[in-house]
């Protein structure tokens, strides 16, 4: 296993959010998807990306129904509420913010 | 955000299901087995590659779980669940701590109780801490009329006019309020009974503060002239229990024969300014001729007989309210000096110039039974801080054990992957759940404890107590407290275990040592709890032998099959001249009952506590200067005498041909005749008076043997008796009956015989003499009943504290036992090992409490009667008593571990 880059506190569900805005996912994908796009560089553990959804979906920001997967098997779909896709630009807009700071300050010093 | 509390509440009614989080989880793996097959890896090795990215599974399910909404609550539920399924595990154990708890608890909160209300407790009035009590030191002459009080050489009795001197002449006080109490005879609506009455001035409500539930109370309107305020202000608790709360303003109310217009109640809760009386009704100082016949106190200078305080002007100090009054009370005493019959310098000096008028915190109020309560009631207080500290080492100990016990259950979940937290959270629930039955227990049984003692207190008398069933809420919020947080700290004793570096070991070897330098904090608690135990066994010794000895004590005549009650014709509304005639009249009809063998009646009653005395002069007799002889001086029935049974050493008893109008005589017993003559007989013949009082001048016509009269515990008086018929002024009397038949029979008979002369005389405290006698006893009883409840459950806990400590430490030298046996130890020699390390300990422990003992009965010398305070036989007993438990408490762990098999012990572990 490469070594991993560990996620930044309360990023992970920011991409969980983004991983099912346009579509409802099932747990599997969303860590496939995020891991293909970032060119794995952003390894989620596993295991602890199902508290994390848990967690979403408690908070009402995700909602999970049961579906049939693309070979054919019971999965659990998770997408995004009204709520979840108000949350996802707040947190969208704050990274952006944080991120740009940042290489302004990086490139300035 | 509030979409997020709705979708969290929804989560938290209808529960994601285990099984569904198990389903999503298994899908996840086999999903990437899938991919892995998918890029060419064999199954086997797609299935191992799968479940390593997965990582551990179940801590991602148990971090599902957690996730979910309100999961603390159930975590708290879950570590509930599991404290009382440990507490259940050990229920014995868990039930005994418990019931220490409670013990502690609920005796604690019921003796601090009383003790406060007694003691510390302000009165229920606006501002008590402005309140002051009045007292004088100096000399008296005249009537005192005293209740007792706190000091001695102090008089808290004043004369009335003096106290209006006072009242109106100083600028220090923002009010001075006096009162007195005394029983009378009160007739509402046909029905006649003795209450409680209490004189009061004035401005007394006004001055406490004290607001009528009904009506109104009185003002300095109705403090006018002697006799011209005849109304009357009800207590609540009279109006209620006796009145039924009926309408009663402007109705009349008799007291003593004379009608009273009802003008209000009192509020709720309000007794008295002064703490210990209980009245029922009211009355203005200024009816005091109607409410004691017998006396003219309102003009007369030199008859002390109310008790005085005052409210402090806001802004003056207690010091600078004395002084300004001192100089007033000093001119009012030189005054009242002047109107004295004996004016000789040495008076002078003690009448006026070392007389002075003393302040005194008054937010309590005065009273005059505190005193008398003040010891007892620390007495027991004692013993309950005993038992508390018994049952402290007790639980302490006991969960101790149980703790050390539980090393093996808590080293298994250890290494099943608990954490310590969980483990801490485990005890510290089972601590909470131990304390909070304790208190709740105790919480049930204080109050119902509270009214039980106070109810045995009251015997049979039916008088209202001075203590209210009321729990002190602080007492019990603190001891529950304080026990709750006792039982959680030694539950978690044992989970300092987890903090310590060596844990591993220390689980790994689960022996004895678990628990460092446990053996000397077990040999500590029970060499405390002997200790403890012996204390309170020994203290429930010499109070019961105090009882036994009082209740043997021979007063010199028979007290069985003698009732007595009260008879106060003047609470009727008799006229002075016909009070003896109508008490010959019931004594009379009393002697032609049925069933009754002999009547008698004394103005004093006997063995209740009472005495009526003064100096006497004889005929024939020079007193030496400055002698001092007081006498004891009731008047008495004719027949008094033969119905106690008083047995005659010389002359005669008196004789129904003594009448008012026959030769005035008098019977005297045998230490009064020889306090005058050397021979006692030589007293016969001679005249005895009171002196300057020549109306009560008798000739001296027999001698009786000494009997006791005050009290059981007070030593024989010299006695004159004289005829309450001829006698220069009316007076009530305790009539006693000797009777062949029950007392409830002869009881019925005697109430009826009064009846039929006059309806509305009162027959009041119709008891026996035997409860007369208990109830005269009633401190030295309660500590006794105490003191033995204490000392059982003193021997108890400390029978049970041994027991947890030797079965936990036999069982912990199992091995040792074992190779013993194995090595030809006999079971009797294993039982003797055992019992003799108990005892020697018991020994020391015995040792050590014996000389503290000695002390502490020192101190509470004044309690005990013609026990010694090193009374072989008691601290004989309560050795033995203590030696019992300790055997009976070894015993049993001692024969369990002489039933080892050697094989199996040395197998063990």
């Amino acid at each position: 296993m490469p070594p991993s880059t560990d996620l930044l506190q309360g990023t992970l569900d920011m991409l969980i959010l983004r991983a099912v805005a346009h579509e409802p996912q099932h747990g599997w994908a969303i860590a496939q998807r995020i891991q293909q796009v970032s060119n794995n560089i952003l390894q989620i553990g596993q295991g602890s990306l199902y508290p994390a959804l848990h967690r979403l979906e408690y908070k009402g920001w995700i909602k999970a129904e049961w579906g049939a997967s693309e070979n054919n098997r019971k999965a659990r779909y998770y997408s995004l509420t009204k709520a979840g896709r108000k949350q996802l630009e707040t947190e969208m807009e704050n990274w952006a913010r944080l991120a740009g700071a940042i290489n302004v300050v990086l490139q300035e010093i | 955000m509030f979409s997020e509390w709705l979708s969290r509440l929804r989560f938290a009614v209808s529960r994601k299901q285990r099984n569904e989080v198990d389903e999503e989880l298994q899908f996840h793996i086999d999903r990437q087995i899938e991919a892995n097959i998918a890029v060419g890896m064999p199954p086997e090795e797609a299935r191992r590659q799968a479940t390593i990215a997965f990582g551990a599974r179940e801590r991602a399910r148990e971090q599902c779980r957690e996730a979910r909404p309100g999961w603390t609550v159930e975590l708290f539920f879950r570590d509930l669940r599991f404290g009382v399924r440990g507490l259940f595990r050990n229920l014995g154990l868990a039930a005994v701590a418990v019931l220490t708890l409670a013990v502690a608890i609920g005796a604690n909160s019921t003796i601090f109780s009383l003790l406060s209300q007694a003691l510390l407790r302000t009165l229920p009035v606006r501002d008590p801490q402005q309140l002051v009590v009045l007292d004088f030191t100096g000399a008296t002459d005249g009537h005192t009329h005293s209740e007792g009080g706190d000091r001695p050489g102090h008089h808290y009795e004043f004369s009335y006019p003096m106290y209006r001197d006072l009242r109106e002449k100083n600028q220090a006080l923002s009010g001075l309020l006096a009162s007195a109490t005394t029983t009378v005879g009160a007739t509402w609506q046909n029905r006649s009974e003795a209450v409680h009455a209490e004189m009061v001035s004035g401005n007394y409500f006004d001055v406490l503060g004290v607001v009528p539930a009904v009506g109104r109370v009185f003002d300095i309107q109705d403090e006018t002239l002697p006799g011209a305020n005849p109304v009357a202000v009800l207590n609540f608790d009279y109006w209620r229990t006796h009145l039924a709360e009926a309408p009663v303003i402007g109705r009349a109310i008799a007291i003593n024969g004379v009608q009273f217009t009802i003008i209000g109640v009192a509020s709720p809760g309000f007794r008295s300014a002064v703490w210990g009386r209980t009245p029922d009704v009211y009355v203005p100082l200024t009816m005091q001729k109607v409410v004691e016949p017998d006396w003219d106190y309102l003009t007369d200078h030199h008859a002390y007989w109310i008790t005085v305080s005052g409210r402090l002007r806001a802004g003056i100090s207690p010091e600078q309210a004395s002084a300004s009054m001192n100089r007033l009370f000093f001119d009012l005493r030189r005054q009242e000096y002047a109107s004295a019959k004996d004016q000789s310098a040495n008076t002078r000096k003690h009448f006026v110039d070392a007389s002075r008028l003393n302040f005194a915190s008054g937010a309590r109020g005065f009273s005059p039974v505190r005193d008398d309560l003040k010891t007892p009631l620390m007495v027991i207080m004692g013993m309950v801080v005993l038992v508390i500290a018994m049952a402290v080492v007790n639980v302490a100990s006991l969960l101790l054990v149980r703790a050390a016990n539980r090393v093996r259950e808590f080293s298994i979940r250890y290494a099943m992957g608990a954490t310590a937290g969980q483990i801490v959270r485990q005890l510290l629930c089972e601590g909470m759940l131990l304390g909070l039955a304790g208190s709740a227990l105790g919480l049930a049984i204080a109050p119902q404890t509270l009214r039980m003692l106070i109810r045995w207190m009251q015997g049979r008398s039916g008088d209202v107590s001075e203590f209210t069933p009321t729990l002190d809420w602080r007492v019990f919020a603190f001891t529950a407290g304080a026990m709750f947080a006792g039982s959680v700290i030694f539950s978690l004793a044992p989970a300092i275990q987890f903090w310590n570096p060596r844990l591993a070991d220390a689980l790994k070897q689960q022996a004895a040592n678990v628990l460092g330098g446990s053996l000397r904090f077990r040999r500590t608690c029970v060499a405390l709890q002997i200790g403890f135990s012996l204390f309170l066994v020994l203290g429930a010794g010499m109070f019961v032998h105090t009882i036994q000895n009082l209740r043997s004590t021979d007063p010199g005549f028979a007290t069985d099959h003698l009732l007595g009650f009260q008879l106060v014709p003047e609470l009727a509304g008799y006229p002075g001249p016909k009070v003896a005639l109508v008490e010959q009249q019931v004594l009379d009809a009393i002697s032609g009952l049925p069933g009754v063998r002999q009547v008698g009646a004394t103005n004093d009653a006997d063995l209740i506590g009472n005495g009526r005395g003064g100096d006497v002069s004889i005929s024939g007799y020079t007193p030496k200067p400055d002698e001092n002889f007081d006498a004891e001086l009731p008047w008495v029935s004719n027949g008094y005498l033969q119905t106690l049974g008083v047995p005659l050493l010389a002359g005669r008893l008196f004789s129904s041909s003594d009448t008012a109008t026959s030769l005035h005589v008098a019977v005297v017993n045998e230490s009064f005749a020889r306090h005058f003559f050397a021979k006692p007989q030589d007293i016969l013949g001679h005249h005895f008076a009171r002196p300057d009082r020549p109306s009560t001048d008798a000739v001296i016509v027999g001698i009786v043997r000494d009997v006791k009269h005050t009290s059981l515990r007070d030593p024989v008086q010299p006695t004159c008796y004289t005829l309450f018929n001829q006698s220069d002024r009316p007076s009530g009397l305790m009539i006693y009956v000797r009777t062949w038949q029950s007392p409830d029979a002869a009881a019925n008979s005697i109430r009826a015989a009064v009846k039929g002369i006059d309806s509305k005389l009162i027959v009041d405290d119709l008891s026996t003499m035997t409860d007369q006698i208990d109830q005269n006893i009633m401190a030295e009883r309660t500590i006794a009943l105490l003191a033995t409840v204490f000392g059982l459950v003193a021997a108890l806990l400390a029978g049970i504290g041994l027991y947890g400590i030797l079965a936990y430490s036999t069982a912990q030298r199992t091995r040792e036992i074992g190779i013993r046996m194995a090595l030809g130890a006999r079971r009797g020699s294993v039982v003797g090992l055992i019992l003799r390390e108990m005892l020697v300990l018991a020994g020391i422990a015995v040792a050590a409490t014996i000389p503290i003992a000695v002390m502490a009965t020192w101190a509470v010398r004044s309690q005990l009667y013609q026990v010694s305070i090193a009374d072989p036989a008691a601290y004989a007993s309560a050795i033995c008593v203590i030696a019992v438990v300790a055997v009976l408490a070894g015993i049993f762990p001692a024969r369990r571990a002489a039933g080892i098999d050697p094989s199996r012990a040395l197998r063990m572990d």
